[in-house]
């Protein structure tokens, strides 16, 4: 696993963006500390790849702090849920995004995400996700928005990729 | 640069539909392993992916339970040997094994699989066998993995 590109805002922002990404690697990981100016009662990450954001569907299975639980498919392009203004000061969502086979041309590209939105209060949540972009095209940049709000300053966010290869030991059968 | 924490050991990417897919001859000098599936089913709508270790095929030995959602609905249970979800679409499991290689413990895993068209779930797996994972092998339910599913291992350095 390598670092390909971290970001850390110095100003509030709408949508975070990596681009030009390479088509050396097997698999890409996004790992992401973010928080949103919204002040709405649930805020998401939405994910887009090559700045489209048709043909997404999602499904969640979640749970909160306040015991409640529940599976939704409601956004499309789901990819965690965000800390809000209304949270504790200070708190950041944590999300990990994982894209597996992103160079591929001849299949419609997955991911999975894993995320906590800690509040420190009575918002926790917590929730895994899986996605479907219906599109054959390789992933060549990857766009992450607030789905209301701006991400705030000093969110953070980093993009891996995972090499694919042999150690020459490890065989399949 | 910082050092890489992924050691990729093998990946396969299937020419044509198969049964199971089996890692074999692997080294105990990772901390933690990750597996990666991304594909569909061979047959049918889909499939639950059971996993044996070193061999062992006595379902008995083996226990796991799990978490899902499909979107409306939430759904928990257990269940021997359960390891991941495909569907006809696009899908994929990743899971961890966690400290394969040590002699002192059963072996667990944590997976994270399903499909965005159909239903998603978490598992948390044992294998109750303190011999350090060597092999082991993925495979669906009733059919198979269709042509095209990738299927990789990394070692993941302490």
């Amino acid at each position: 696993m390598k670092l390909i590109e971290s970001k850390t805002l110095a100003s509030a922002a709408a949508q975070i963006e990596f681009t030009a990404i390479p088509s050396t690697f097997t698999d890409l990981i996004i790992l992401c500390s973010l928080r949103s100016t919204s002040t709405d009662a649930y805020v998401n990450i939405n994910l887009g790849f090559n700045s489209n954001t048709a043909n997404f569907t999602a499904r969640w299975l979640y749970g909160l702090g306040s015991g409640g639980t529940g599976s939704a498919s409601s956004l499309v392009r789901y990819a965690g849920d965000l800390n809000t203004a209304n949270d504790t000061a200070n708190t950041f969502s944590n999300s990990s995004i994982y894209i597996p086979n992103y160079t591929g041309s001849t299949h419609s590209k997955s991911f999975s995400t894993d995320s906590v939105r800690e509040t420190n209060a009575s918002a926790n949540a917590s929730a895994i996700s899986a996605g479907l972009w219906n599109d054959t095209a390789a992933i060549t940049s990857v766009q992450l928005d607030s789905s209301d709000g701006n991400f705030v300053v000093g969110s953070t966010i980093s993009l891996y990729g995972v090499l694919k290869g042999s150690d020459g030991i490890v065989t399949t059968s | 640069m910082p050092t890489p924490t992924y050691t990729p050991l093998a990946t396969v990417t299937l020419g044509s539909s198969a049964a199971s897919v089996t890692f074999s001859s692997i080294p105990a000098t990772y901390r933690d392993l990750i597996f990666v599936l991304s594909g569909v089913v061979s047959a049918g709508a889909g499939e639950v992916i059971r996993v044996n270790f070193n061999g062992d095929t006595t379902s008995g030995n083996y226990s796991a339970v799990f978490a899902n959602g499909d979107g409306s609905n939430t759904a928990s249970g257990t269940e021997a040997r359960r390891f991941g979800l495909m569907y006809v679409s696009r899908s994929q499991t990743v899971a961890s094994f966690m400290d394969y290689s040590a002699t002192d413990k059963h072996k667990t895993y944590l997976s994270r699989a399903g499909g965005a068209s159909n239903a998603f779930e978490m598992i948390a797996g044992r294998w109750a066998n303190t011999a350090a994972i060597t092999s082991f092998r993925v495979f669906p339910d009733a059919n198979g993995f269709a042509s095209g599913s990738t299927l990789s291992l990394y070692g993941v350095i302490a």
